[in-house]
């Protein structure tokens, strides 16, 4: 070992303060605060659908939250193993769970061309309002794994912050759906789900020239 | 000698509490397992600043192990991703040449150090890129002599680089 190398050493060690290791419950802790956070603010803003509390809503609109908040949660535990790096840290469940979220609107989408309804069907007034509002809901979680990702050292950036605006994306639609009375198909497959893609770009965007390191 | 996993994460364990003395012992520990796995895909004069590279890395870092994880791969991690950024910023240098030298005989570490090893990420490289990229960011030829010696166009060695650098960066904790 050359000289510079042992002084570099003999240095560090002289800097060394101990610190808390990050661990995964931590990580998933701050998730869970971050989507109990964004809930609490969609209720604040509006209070819960009452219809879907009382079990009324049509099964389309359990099932498109049941997933969205299952995308959510497999992103964000993505998110949290990424932050601390090692060889053979394989992250495959978002892309598993995404597969099966995008099921939603080319479902939506096959039904309008093959009844020949075409798209005229698939824009509804509040089609606009509950995009951007859901997008607008992911901002917390946003924060949270962006946090997460630069106290750790991710290694795969450019897949933590797509993850991460998957996870953001896939939180923030869910909780701002459970506040949106429409349950028609075509505006949960396509509306409520749109959200997730937007923030997994605007995530890989701008994520990896703040989690650099 | 170079320490085993066991006594490396042991010693982790201590640093994070501290333990000056063992984050020490660590850090030489470190920069010898270091040393080894760099060689061949580093020149010999580029070999102390990347190890240097890591150790700075690796002490910024050194919250993001989990003492319930093995330490050896959490180390080839920060190490591959220093690495191919170093291979990033590298440019065509005169004495860039590797010289055919051997590091140290094996241990019993090296099954490990196998499968965590540089070779695994070039693997995994189509042919074309891996090779213009140990010509031009390794042994440091100019994109010229590179391409004199592939048969690629210059423009294709360049491309080549470019996607290659980009796709070993997706592989840093994958390729085991």
């Amino acid at each position: 070992m050359n000289r510079s190398t042992e002084t570099l050493i003999a240095r560090l060690a002289d800097d060394l303060i101990p610190v808390r290791p990050m661990r995964s419950v931590s990580g998933l802790a701050l998730v869970a605060a971050a989507l109990a956070g964004t809930l609490f603010s969609v209720w604040l803003a509006g209070g819960f659908w009452s219809d879907m509390l009382a079990g009324d809503a049509a099964p389309f609109f359990y099932v498109t939250h049941g997933l969205l908040l299952v995308l959510g949660l497999a992103s964000a535990s993505a998110v949290v193993a990424l932050a601390r790096p090692s060889v053979g840290n394989r992250q495959d469940a978002p892309k598993w769970a995404a597969a099966m979220v995008a099921i939603l609107p080319l479902t939506v989408l096959s039904i309008a061309f093959v009844t020949g309804a075409g798209t005229a069907g698939l824009v509804d007034e509040h089609s606009t309002h509950c995009l951007t509002s859901g997008i607008a809901a992911s901002a917390l979680a946003f924060v949270a794994m962006a946090y997460w990702l630069r106290r750790g050292a991710p290694v795969s950036t450019q897949t933590a912050s797509l993850f991460a605006g998957i996870a953001a994306g896939a939180i923030g639609s869910f909780s701002y759906g459970l506040s949106c009375p429409i349950d028609s198909t075509a505006h949960l497959g396509l509306w409520h789900v749109l959200p997730v893609p937007i923030c997994g770009i605007l995530g890989r965007l701008i994520l990896p020239r703040l989690i650099r390191w | 000698m170079i320490a085993d996993e066991t006594t490396l994460s042991h010693l982790m364990r201590k640093s994070q509490g501290g333990d000056k003395a063992a984050y020490t012992v660590l850090l030489d520990e470190c920069a010898s397992w270091l040393q080894r796995y760099f060689r061949r895909r580093v020149p010999p004069h580029q070999l102390d600043d990347l190890v240097q590279d890591v150790l700075l890395a690796l002490h910024n870092k050194r919250e993001s192990w989990d003492a319930g994880r093995a330490f050896l791969p959490w180390l080839a991690a920060i190490a591959r991703y220093r690495w191919v950024d170093h291979l990033r910023k590298v440019y065509r240098s005169e004495a860039d040449q590797l010289e055919d030298w051997d590091a140290a005989e094996e241990s019993g570490e090296e099954a490990v150090l196998a499968r965590l090893s540089l070779e695994r990420l070039f693997v995994n490289l189509p042919a074309g890129q891996a090779q213009v990229i140990e010509l031009v960011k390794i042994e440091g030829l100019s994109i010229a002599e590179a391409s004199e010696k592939t048969g690629q166009s210059e423009s294709l060695v360049k491309v080549n680089i470019h996607r290659g650098l980009k796709k070993l960066a997706t592989l840093i904790e994958k390729a085991e």
